[in-house]
């Protein structure tokens, strides 16, 4: 019973300090690649990058969370050591799984925006000129 | 016996309020821009129906967190208080996520359909001038 909740102890502030990382990398770098798909709009940028920050702290916390409640009992040191690891590894793993597939959506969005520009420069600036 | 399921909702009650105020804040703050896209710089109307959906928002999922606090067993120790926390916890927490950008996507869908009849409406405007 001890080694469970000591498990708990050392499983979630290591879990949060993780989650709380990457997603403070994602809204520190993510910026320059919105500032592109928006058009440099920053206020705007800022503000969606400010709701994603704690969109994504919610949802990798909650997870974090919910997964505790789903842990098998712990019988000895050797079980904890293993299954923290286990459960550390999962968790590392859908963060990964989520930021990969966090990038190649800002891949492919600025990819179709780039697109989508070259496609309406042309008109744009015609009726402009008159 | 009874003191523990007791202690439980003690103990959620307050993170679950505390964290939709927190997201519902965080939020509303940046909707703002969205709303005055909307709105097309109207700042009164924008402000207030920020603060419409700010007020949905906070009824809509503290009430969500108050349904959902019930538990039918009687934890037996901490560690299945400190279990049964993080299940519910970590439960209202990913249904406040999805929440968050539910509302995203409605404010970007809002602000599409506001770009959508502005351009459908500014060429009349030279045609006249």
């Amino acid at each position: 019973m001890n080694l469970n909740l000591l498990s708990y102890l050392v499983f979630l502030p290591a879990m949060m300090v993780i989650a709380v990382g990457t997603a403070r990398s994602c809204h520190r770098n993510g910026r320059v690649w919105m500032l592109g798909i928006f058009d440099g709009d920053a206020r705007f940028v800022d503000a969606i990058n400010n709701v994603l920050l704690v969109g994504c702290y919610t949802l990798n916390l909650g997870y974090v969370a919910l997964t505790m409640s789903l842990w098998e009992p712990i019988s000895g040191w050797e079980h904890m050591l293993a299954a923290l690891v286990h459960r550390i590894a999962i968790i590392l793993l859908s963060l990964a799984a989520i930021h990969f597939t966090n990038i190649s959506v800002l891949l492919v969005w600025s990819h179709l925006r780039a697109k989508q520009h070259a496609h309406q420069q042309p008109p744009q600036q015609q009726p402009q000129l008159p | 016996m009874n003191n523990l399921t007791v202690t439980t909702y003690f103990i959620y009650l307050p993170i679950a309020v505390a964290l939709t105020l927190y997201v519902a804040r965080i939020l509303f703050r940046n909707a703002r821009v969205f709303m005055l896209d909307i709105f097309k710089g109207r700042a009164e109307i924008a402000d207030s129906t920020n603060r419409l959906f700010e007020v949905g928002f906070y009824l809509l999922n503290i009430g969500f967190a108050l349904w959902i606090m019930r538990i039918n067993y009687q934890p037996s120790g901490t560690q299945q208080v400190v279990e049964t926390l993080a299940g519910k916890v970590g439960g209202f927490a990913i249904y406040l996520g999805f929440m968050l950008f539910a509302h995203l996507y409605l404010f970007f869908r809002g602000k599409r359909k506001a770009s959508e009849a502005a351009r459908h409406t500014t060429p009349l405007a030279p045609a006249n001038a």
